[in-house]
């Protein structure tokens, strides 16, 4: 710390002290002067004993506490906002101490007296020498494992590499360095910057000048540094007085940009007498004094100086609003914002909207009453002085790419980072539970109660299979689940469709009744500006690489449901109208709910007639399920005892091992990132023969025709329901285990749906035809029936007799029962047969 | 300490100070630095103020600042602010304390330093909360009746206190004017109120100008977490009230000042409430109000079952001559009156009863309507309508929304005060079509029915926000936009003009906060017969749904505790049984307006309502007659298509 002395002494002599020592540079002279100055210009501030004026151009020397920093800032209310950081207004002053700083880094070890940043326990020299120490010698100790240690022990570290590569380039005006870069080399180097950024930074900038000046005297421009990726970030809100003048990080949104601001940094003047240019006039605390008369001797005329803007130099600067982020805003809080200064190359780094995390040093500085006055309320406006901004919206738009998943290798690795490793740790704990694929089950929609074998499937979907591509033709295989659900009102349907549209990272909602075609797909639109013809999205382009739920799937109109053909199966939507052909991607899983064709599930119409949905379309779904709202003693009692334990909060069904939301999602998202299971030579064999067995079960004895139980759909489909299951595990191998499973939840979906009523045997016909084999035997025999009857009673070109008549006939001679309408099919079958003519009610034979 | 030692009422400051540097000599020896002990804590004021106005009385005589009392209201001095948090401005930093010579000063509480020097020694940075606070919305007259009571004393009593020549000044006729300007103000209030509500939807859609020209007031909380208070919360705050209208002129230089130019962007929130417009309070005590706390002089009634009862007849009764003697509604609508949500899980929220009265038509609804309005509004605290038509969905502002430009949240319709009671009114709607602002607002509304959120803009992204909303609708027809919870017909037969008087409106208000704010008990064995009534129920009727069967408990719970009771029995539960009994045959036998009437063999069910559908308009209404078929399954028919009425007729 300062010598406490120091406080004692009122004035100005010993204020030098800390830094009056031999070894002293240029730049606490320079500071001492500008003291003088200072304490003129406003007397009010004589009795300073501890007051070191400052202003932040003289950042290294003369560098007070926090507090009187503070109160530095009031002194002179202007000087703080025109040059809130210092490392543009470094460079001139200290072109002229390059060789002062390179003794000070070769023999500052050895020195007898350091010199200290004032009111700070740091050494100049000390940490000068850290820093060059640092930039000289840092590896990363990461690609260094790459590399052969000879190799590694021969070449510059990889900040010197980054130097040398800024001069190459010239274009690059500033060195990022990586906070934990600096940490893993020095922890106090690192404490140090964050606790003084100002003064540290500072000879950060000083050393590096030096480093350049050294390799190449003739580079000429400033390298700024630029820090970033600190240990810890802050919460906006969690922002107090002890943050101020502190290196701080934080996470937010950019909401508002103000235009940029010229701010004069050299000001040239011009004698309008003799016109004469004065010297680049430099900032000096936020203001440029006029030159009251012109420098020339021959001249010295009064008053005549007049600024010349277009030699003046001037640097950007924006001011930034930064507000929190959704998940830092606690319940019934509004979210704050914070004021970010951007410098240079930094302004116009983001935009309203962006994500981004900045690293910067918190300020304050005071509000003066009016301009004129000299009195200062005591407030303190706050804001950022921006070192480095990071956009971080780019990991949100590659969750889980997994077709492209080995070009971006790198940009995965970075993903990691946000996501911390601690919460890793615990979600592969969690994953190692061994009932871990029942706690999921039980985590999803827990208000809702039972339908566990549902949320099995949903599950399934969420964490989805595997994408392919086949190399050889380039044909893809969707890893996308879709699942239907088709049940009686008021079971719930749309609670689960919220509940998952919730939790899927990137869901769209739709109802079936409020959505067209182009709604779903994409649309092409006017700009209105420009008149251009642009591509607007559909919401299923919009949820690709999510799910897409669609409500009411029922209410949808025909034509608006033709298009989801393309997207379930291809995963494409194809487009052309206006002059654009476009395939877009549409990678996403659909989750459609649907009532019943007559709102209430007939139990006398078979299930399909019940769905009432396209055959085509339904055989996209890998798994139907038919939620009845059955008349069972159990059920309803265990949906009582669940209500009355809502109102009541009973501890026994309340309390039990759930995962709570955002770790389901972290779990969810994890695992789509991270897990890719693969079918281990077990499962396959498995796969097949379960697969083998399915088909097989249709060969019943003594039924007359095959039926069809399984399809070669349904094998891809239970591929990637396994796959899902693996990764709920975390497994990188598909086992038995989770091929077993896959069936189950497979069959009991299609005992559900494809159970062919009469018979009472699963029938994929239903599904693939909407026609049951039993149905379709019993159609034929009519058929039959009728050609023989029209063979018998008709002659060719005799008359013809009623459709009733016919009717009469057939139900005395069969002994099936026969409907109008059935005997109409067959009687058109006929027709088309050439076997007879139909005209209104009579038939006649030709 | 005592009272006389400080005059808290009228120099709070004096008082600060002199407890500061009280505090801090005391602590000199052992201490270095008195600011980091202070630092985000109390040295006794707060202390010595709760003690003056809660154990000693002051708390009657602290003026209550509203729009009316700010013009004579004196800077510097100790005021009582009743408002709801409107939005939150986050944190501000000041100088807390600083060294003037050798003692020590605190800021703590005033906008600016009374030392006209900065302060040139040791100073160190406190933080302070600012919360922008205003009336409540849709606040009844009622509930702000307490204003001049207190009032009248304070001001008598500092008419009677000898308090400098300044305060004389004013002492005499001019005193006594403003005060009679401001009873004269605040009748007018108390009449406008009723008009004031819709008058209000429009002052708010025009949005832009709400806080300006109304009433806010910008409250400096100190030594709190910012998360104890929640946005809508309505909050009384005690504080020492300051007011700048010399201001003004420093600010207009302000803006020719080119330095301060780019400035303006950082502070653009404070800039935008100026100290001359929105009067600041440095909150001392703050505690947030419940609806029994705006009750007057709260009689000492213990909740004893029988007076209970007594209140409850007595309120049942005047509900039901508000609906033209029909008890049924008034025992929902004071179930409906009576509802809280009290928890609320992913999806399901419990507690809320929301009712739909269905069977009004323009001119019932002109006269039983406004009646509802009328004893609604002087029941509850905070009550507010909203005519719902075609032209205010499409054109009203419901959502609130943040305004990125000036940094602040622009009030929307429905940012409500917790516990407010809404009204919609659908009476008015004629068929037409809704923009995609009405689409909008109809689902904002949808949502806050049914999961009690609503949902905030912030431009780049939505915040749910919980808002906890009484609502009732009025509709001709069970309301299609608007889910309710519970939908009942009325049947007025008479029209009896309501008429209550002061003491009995009281013991309802009274009666209706206590029984809100009742626990409910749970006991086991209540649980396992509800379970198997339940079970009974489905058996009998399968269209039963989890909607239906949280209803009958929610009201259970409410009809057991409108009775003052906190464990429900099986009493309640047959009480409530009954009222879903005569619900529903009253909703079946309600005589409509049909447009179409349909006789129909239940087997063609389908294809003729599907012909008729198509045939006819979207909405016209449908009689479905049903000749054969028993009457539950036939009713499954209304739920065909939620644009068709259909009900049916027994024959």
């Amino acid at each position: 710390m300062a010598p406490a002395g120091n406080s004692s002494s009122p004035f100005g002599g010993s204020q030098s002290t800390p830094l009056g020592n031999s070894n002293s540079s240029q730049t606490p002279r320079r500071s001492r002067r500008r003291r003088t100055n200072n304490s003129n210009s406003s007397p009010t501030s004589s009795p300073l004993p501890l007051e070191t004026p400052r202003s932040h151009m003289a950042g290294l020397a003369s560098t007070p506490s926090t507090t009187t920093r503070r109160r530095g800032a009031q002194h002179n209310p202007s000087a703080t906002p025109s040059t809130p950081l210092s490392t543009d207004d470094m460079v001139p002053p200290y072109s002229s101490d390059r060789d002062d700083n390179d003794n000070m880094e070769t023999d500052g070890q050895d020195d007898t007296t350091p010199v200290f940043v004032w009111g700070t326990n740091i050494s100049v020299q000390e940490v000068n020498g850290a820093i060059l120490r640092f930039l000289r010698h840092f590896r990363d100790t990461r690609s260094a494992s790459e590399s052969s240690d000879t190799a590694d022990l021969m070449s510059e570290g990889k900040y010197m590499r980054i130097v040398h590569r800024i001069m190459e380039l010239e274009g690059a005006e500033s060195l990022d360095i990586d906070a934990h870069d600096v940490f893993e080399y020095d922890p106090d180097l690192y404490n140090k910057m964050v606790r003084y950024p100002l003064e540290v930074l500072a000879i950060f900038d000083i050393v590096l000048m030096d480093l350049v000046a050294r390799i190449d005297p003739l580079f000429e421009k400033h390298i700024q540094t630029r820090i970033h990726n600190l240990k810890s970030s802050v919460c906006m809100r969690n922002l107090n007085p002890s943050d101020i003048e502190k290196m701080v990080s934080m996470k937010g949104m950019i909401i508002r940009c103000s235009s940029i601001i010229p701010e004069l940094k050299e000001a040239i003047f011009r004698c309008l007498v003799c016109g004469f240019y004065s010297e680049p006039v430099l900032v000096d605390r936020g203001r440029i004094n006029e030159p009251t008369r012109c420098p020339r001797e021959e001249c010295k005329a009064m008053n005549s100086m007049s600024l010349v803007h277009n030699r003046c130099r001037f640097a950007d600067k924006q001011i930034v609003k930064l507000q929190e982020t959704p998940d830092e805003i606690p319940d019934g809080g509004t979210p704050h914002t914070v004021s970010v200064l951007m410098h240079d190359k930094l302004v116009d780094t983001g935009k309203p909207g962006d994500r981004v995390e900045v690293t910067g040093i918190y300020r304050a500085m005071s509000v003066r009453v009016g301009p004129t006055q000299r009195t200062v309320k005591s407030i303190f406006k706050t804001y950022i002085d921006c070192l480095h901004l990071k956009k971080t919206d780019k990991s949100r738009l590659q969750i889980d790419d997994t077709a492209d998943r080995d070009s971006n290798n790198n940009t995965t690795q970075e993903d990691d980072a946000p996501l911390n490793n601690d919460k890793i740790e615990k979600l592969k704990e969690l994953a190692k539970l061994p009932d871990i694929y029942d706690r999921l089950t039980r985590s999803l929609a827990p208000n809702i109660w039972e339908l566990d074998d549902v949320k099995r499937g949903l599950l399934c979907q969420l964490f989805g299979g595997n994408a392919l591509k086949l190399a050889s033709s380039g044909a893809s295989l969707r890893g996308d689940i879709n699942i239907l659900l088709v049940g009686d009102p008021g079971t719930s349907k749309s609670q689960l469709l919220q509940y998952i549209h919730k939790l899927s990272p990137r869901g769209i909602y739709t109802s079936g009744r409020g959505s067209s075609a182009v709604g779903l797909t994409a649309y092409v639109a006017k700009d209105p500006e420009t008149g251009e013809t642009v591509l607007e999205s559909g919401a299923l382009v919009l949820s690709d690489k999510g799910v897409c739920c669609i409500d009411e799937f029922d209410k949808m109109s025909d034509n608006a449901r033709s298009m989801l053909h393309e997207v379930m199966e291809q995963q494409t939507v194809s487009i052309a109208k206006a002059g654009i052909i476009a395939s877009l991607n549409a990678r996403t899983s659909v989750l459609a709910c649907a009532n019943p064709s007559e709102s209430r599930y007939n139990p006398r119409l078979s299930v399909i007639d019940n769905i009432h949905l396209p055959p085509t379309l339904l055989s996209r779904f890998d798994l139907i399920y038919l939620i009845l709202d059955k008349a069972d003693e159990q059920t309803d009692r265990r949906l009582a005892k669940h209500i009355v334990s809502l109102f009541f909060q009973n501890p026994d069904t309340s309390v039990h091992e759930v995962l709570d939301l955002p770790t389901l999602v972290a779990f969810i998202s994890y695992a789509k990132k991270h897990i890719h299971p693969e079918l281990s030579d077990e499962a396959a064999e498995e796969l097949t023969r379960r697969y083998v067995q399915m088909r097989q079960r249709g060969n019943t004895p003594g039924s007359r025709k095959k039926v069809i139980t399984a399809t070669a759909r349904q094998i891809e489909s239970l591929i990637r329901l396994s796959e899902a299951l693996a990764r709920m595990r975390f497994s990188p191998v598909v086992e038995v285990g989770d091929v077993t499973e896959a069936f189950r939840l497979l069959e009991v979906a299609l005992q559900q749906s494809a159970t062919d009523h009469s018979t009472g045997t699963i029938d994929m016909d239903l599904i693939m035809t909407g026609i049951s084999a039993s149905e379709r035997t019993r159609r034929e025999n009519l058929l039959a029936a009728t050609r023989n009857l029209v063979m018998e009673k008709l002659l060719t070109g005799g008359p013809s007799s009623r459709v009733v008549e016919l009717l009469e006939e057939l139900r005395k001679q069969s002994s099936m029962e026969v409907h109008l309408s059935d005997l109409k099919i067959a009687l058109s079958t006929l027709v088309s047969e050439g076997l007879v003519v139909l005209h209104g009610d009579s038939v006649k034979r030709i | 300490m005592g009272g006389p030692q400080y005059d808290l009422l009228m120099n709070p400051l004096g008082a600060v100070r002199q407890t500061f540097e009280k505090a801090v000599a005391s602590s000199q020896p052992s201490d270095v630095d008195p600011t980091a002990v202070y630092r985000g804590k109390d040295w006794g004021i707060v202390d010595l103020l709760n003690q003056y106005l809660f154990d000693q009385g002051g708390l009657a005589q602290v003026p209550i600042l509203d729009a009316s009392s700010q013009k004579w209201m004196q800077p510097n001095t100790l005021v009582r602010f009743r408002g709801m948090v409107q939005d939150m401005l986050g944190n501000e930093f000041y100088i807390g304390a600083f060294k003037d010579g050798g003692t020590w000063r605190t800021n703590k509480f005033m906008d600016f330093s009374p030392f006209s020097a900065p302060p040139v020694s040791q100073t160190t940075l406190w933080e302070r909360h600012l919360f922008l606070c205003i009336p409540v919305p849709g606040q009844n007259s009622w509930a702000i009746e307490s204003t001049p009571y207190p009032l009248k004393r304070s001001i008598s009593n500092e008419m009677t206190c000898h308090h400098g020549e300044k305060r004389r000044r004013d002492d005499d006729p001019n005193r006594i004017c403003v005060i009679s300007i401001f009873f004269y103000f605040f009748f007018n209030m108390q009449k406008d109120f009723g008009s004031a509500s819709r008058h209000r939807i429009a002052e708010i859609n025009d949005g832009s100008s709400f806080p300006t020209s109304s009433f806010s007031c910008l409250v400096k909380v100190y030594d709190m977490p910012e998360s104890q208070l929640k946005l809508n919360e309505v909050v009384e705050f005690i504080g020492i009230y300051t007011f700048e209208p010399e201001l003004i002129a420093s600010n207009n230089k302000e803006d020719v000042d080119d330095d301060m130019m780019m400035f303006d962007f950082m502070d653009d929130v404070t800039t935008h409430l100026p100290p001359s417009k929105v009067p600041r309070i440095h909150c001392l005590v703050s505690r947030k109000l419940s609806t029994s706390d705006l009750i007057l002089n709260s009689p000492a009634i213990e909740p004893l079952p029988n007076i209970m009862r007594g209140i409850r007849d007595s309120l049942v009764s005047y509900l039901s001559c508000t609906l033209g003697n029909d008890v049924l509604a008034a025992q929902c609508l004071l179930l409906h009156l009576l509802s809280k949500l009290r928890t609320k899980s992913d999806v399901a929220s419990v507690g809320r009863l929301s009712l739909n009265l269905t069977g009004f038509t323009q001119e019932t609804a002109s006269i039983f309507g406004s009646q509802l309005h009328n004893v609604i509004k002087t029941l509850v605290p905070y009550s507010h309508t909203i005519p719902l038509t075609i032209e205010y969905l499409n054109t009203a502002t419901l959502q609130p929304k943040k305004d990125n430009q000036t940094g602040r949240l622009v009030m929307g319709v429905l940012q409500l005060a917790i516990g407010t009671h809404l009204t919609f009114d659908e009476t008015f709607m004629q068929s037409g079509t809704l923009n995609s602002k009405g689409v909008d607002n109809v689902l904002l509304l949808k949502h806050l029915m049914e999961h009690q959120t609503v949902e905030y803009d912030f431009q780049f992204y939505k915040l749910e926000m919980a808002a906890e909303v009484q609502c009732l609708i009025i509709s001709e027809a069970k309301s299609n936009i608007l889910p309710a919870d519970l939908v009942v017909p009325v049947c007025p037969s008479a029209v009896t003009p309501v008429t209550a008087s002061e003491e009995q409106l009281h013991a309802w208000r009274w009666y209706l906060a206590t029984v809100r704010s009742l626990p409910h008990l749970t006991d086991t064995s209540i649980c396992e017969m509800l379970q198997n009534e339940m079970v009974d129920a489905m058996r009998k009727d399968r269209s039963l749904g989890c909607a239906d069967l949280s209803r009958w408990l929610t009201m259970a719970q409410l009809m057991a505790s409108s009775f003052g009771e906190k464990i429900l029995s099986v009493e309640h539960w047959q009480m409530v049984k009954e009222i879903e009994r005569l619900r529903k045959e009253s909703c079946l036998l309600m005589p409509f307006v049909f447009d179409v009437a349909v006789v129909f063999d239940p087997e063609l069910r389908e294809e003729i309502s599907s012909t008729v559908k198509n045939c006819f308009h979207r909405s016209a209404r449908l009689l479905v007659v049903s000749i054969l078929e028993n009457l539950d399954s036939v009713s499954d028919t209304a739920e065909l298509d939620g644009n068709v009425c259909c009900s049916v007729l027994k024959i």
